[in-house]
């Protein structure tokens, strides 16, 4: 799993994962590329429970806030399922939703430290 | 040796691996919580591992099989990672470990847990809830047309308990069927709901893995109405707002959701004080419950509505008192009283205000029982409720001991609630909480465990039922067409061994 492309010479993006631990992976992707994919490809702990359809939020990413309005806003799929996110915060959105492009070239985001939802998640 | 050859061999000398030195693991239950762990202790242990895992049915996966509506496919997605996991552990590609599925066994039935615990290094129990809470009002059990959630839940989803030779519910008389009631107010109910009201309409269910012979009964059922009924009010609602959106979103189809003006009063503090889930899901009743032309917001008037002809209603603040049928033992109605809230969120129930709700089925959603295992008793495994006693996943004994080499995950260790990524993320705790103990403890038992005498199935069973559902779901345009009967899966592995 995590399908990704090589990028061409020259159409190099540039993104960075922080990690649980706090350590930094930065990686030459391309466009297209959804941040699920670039994680799971290089074996990053992002589970992506639903294979990348919006329906688990396992792919939970914080996003630094210099690049999050540059990202198109979530749609109301993916904020049903923010909300069930743990530890959401504002700048929080779907790894799978968020596919690389030019506009957040060298985006910065953050693996939450758990991925446990406690409140709202009921299922009676 | 053929590869049967060496299964016969293997079972008549019982679940030891050649390569000893290995730790031997034993998970009870391959639904998500229990596959989850077993992935995880695959994925993680530092030391080799013989992992087995037990399940009651001839077939994995648990709830996201049989549990999770057909029309979320998506959500059963995470049986991809099930399967790589089992193929990659189970055919010997990662030669560290070894992962055996071991189907149709029932552990403290068929076999006992008292034998894993003494030749298992650690057991985990993910054996989830497969029970029913009870109402406990007079007529509950007794009347025709009142069912469990899970009853319903497990009938449309083929679960072969409920479905094919065990089936009950299809000679019901849907064609008799208007108006539903459901009590219970989280997303189980608005599962139902939704099935209920939909089901007549092919786009959403005919390429779904619906149990055919429920869809074709369910299609006989002219229901108009479907009151979903809570004891609370809207503010304590238990669904998720996915699930809320979509039995709005089915207005495209004429079906129309209503929620009586009384209900949404709400006080501004109620508004303030209220986190991003609460006042989303406020947004989305008022936009809905607006007229297609006045609403504000565009994601709210995507398709407009034809003339609505079928309703689901929310209902608060009622508490169930009896359900009341006719001569024939058939439900006619359910009576209610009002229940009022006090200002530390008690239910206040007024029993001289009653009313009565012509129904023709209710369907009772009060969340999944879970049971303790009956040799929990000799053994002195403690039970809270709905739950194992357990610490962090640590099972406790009955004066409150932790259990060693016993431990617990998912809806079995925390009661029945969670969506699957919250599933996950325990049955990751607790597998990384046995890692450690397993690192640490002491050598392999290093014992044999007696499996002689288990009609099992095998992963390779499982993976070629798999195969056939898939080829006849595609022959009808569907994902896969579910075996609805243990012993039609039996059968059909035994002629293709
Ligand atoms: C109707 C319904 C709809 C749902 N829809 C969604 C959804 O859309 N999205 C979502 O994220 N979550 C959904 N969920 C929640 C999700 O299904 C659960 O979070 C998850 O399945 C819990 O996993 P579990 O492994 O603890 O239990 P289960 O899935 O119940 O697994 C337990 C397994 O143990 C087996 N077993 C039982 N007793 C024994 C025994 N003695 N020996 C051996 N095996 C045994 C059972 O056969 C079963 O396979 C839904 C739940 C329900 C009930
Ligand atoms: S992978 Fe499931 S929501 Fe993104």
């Amino acid at each position: 799993h995590g399908h990704v492309h090589k990028p061409k010479v020259g159409e190099e993006l540039n993104v960075t994962f922080i990690l649980k631990d706090g350590t930094q992976r930065k990686y030459e992707v391309c466009a297209g590329d959804s941040l699920l994919d670039i994680a799971q490809a290089h074996n990053l702990d992002m589970e992506g429970a639903c294979g990348g359809s919006c329906a688990c939020s396992t792919c939970h990413v914080i996003v630094d806030p210099e690049y999050y309005d540059a990202l198109e806003e979530p749609d109301d799929d993916e904020n049903d399922m923010l909300d069930l996110a743990y530890g959401l915060t504002e700048t929080s959105r779907l790894g799978c939703q968020i596919k690389m492009s030019k506009d957040i070239d060298g985006i910065r985001v953050a693996l939450p430290a758990m991925t446990r939802n406690v409140s709202s998640s009921d299922f009676e | 040796m053929k590869w049967t050859a060496c299964r016969d061999l293997a079972l008549r000398i019982g679940l030891r691996h050649f390569s000893s030195g290995r730790k031997a693991v034993s998970v009870v239950g391959s639904g998500p919580s229990g596959f989850y762990t077993v992935c995880r202790l695959l994925a993680k242990s530092e030391i080799p591992l013989n992992v087995t895992l037990w399940e009651r049915l001839p077939v994995p996966f648990g709830l996201s099989r049989y549990g999770v509506a057909p029309d979320h496919p998506e959500v059963k997605n995470c049986e991809d990672t099930f399967t790589r996991c089992a193929r990659e552990f189970g055919k010997g590609l990662d030669t560290r470990h070894t992962f055996t599925f071991m189907g149709n066994v029932s552990v403290g039935k068929d076999i006992k847990l008292r034998d894993l615990l003494d030749t298992q290094d650690a057991v985990i129990l993910s054996y989830g809830c497969s029970g029913d809470h009870v109402l406990g009002v007079p007529g509950e059990t007794s009347t025709s047309g009142v069912f469990t959630s899970r009853e319903f839940v497990s009938w449309y989803n083929g679960h072969p308990e409920f479905a094919g030779d065990n089936d009950k519910l299809k000679s019901f008389p849907w064609s008799k069927v208007r108006n539903v009631g459901i009590i219970g107010n989280g997303n189980v109910a608005l599962d139902v709901a939704r099935v209920l009201l939909s089901n007549r309409i092919p786009e959403l269910w005919s390429n779904t893995d619906i149990n055919p012979e429920a869809l074709e009964a369910l299609n006989t059922a002219p229901i108009e109405n479907v009151k979903i009924i809570a004891r609370r009010d809207f503010i304590h609602s238990k669904f998720t707002n996915k699930e809320f959106r979509e039995l709005w979103e089915l207005e495209r189809y004429g079906i129309q959701g209503i929620i009586k003006p009384e209900y949404l009063k709400l006080r501004p503090a109620d508004l303030e004080s209220g986190d991003r889930v609460f006042k989303r899901r406020v947004e989305m009743v008022s936009e809905f419950s607006l007229p297609f032309d006045q609403r504000t917001k565009k994601n709210y008037k995507k398709h407009r509505p034809p003339e609505s002809h079928r309703y689901w209603e929310m209902d608060y603040l009622k508490t169930p008192l009896t359900i009341n049928s006719n001569s024939k033992g058939e439900i006619e109605s359910l009576t209610v009283c009002r229940n009022s809230l006090t200002p530390s969120n008690r239910v206040e129930q007024h029993l001289t205000e009653t009313l009565d709700y012509d129904v023709d089925v209710l369907v009772t959603s009060l969340g999944y029982g879970s049971s303790p295992l009956q040799e929990f008793g000799p053994l002195q495994i403690g039970f809270a409720t709905n739950r194992v006693a357990n610490a962090n996943g640590h099972v406790l004994d009955t004066s409150g001991r932790i259990v060693s080499g016993l431990y617990a995950s998912g809806w079995i260790r925390k009661g029945s609630s969670g969506v699957i990524a919250s599933t996950m993320s325990d049955a990751f705790q607790v597998a990384d909480a046995v890692i450690a103990d397993l690192e640490s403890g002491a050598p392999p038992k290093d014992r044999v465990l007696k499996t002689t005498g288990l009609d099992s199935t095998t992963w390779e069973d499982w993976e070629k039922i798999d195969e056939e559902e898939k080829r006849r779901g595609k022959l009808l345009g569907k994902p896969r067409e579910k075996f609805l009967s243990a012993s039609e899966m039996i059968d059909f592995i035994k002629d293709n061994r």
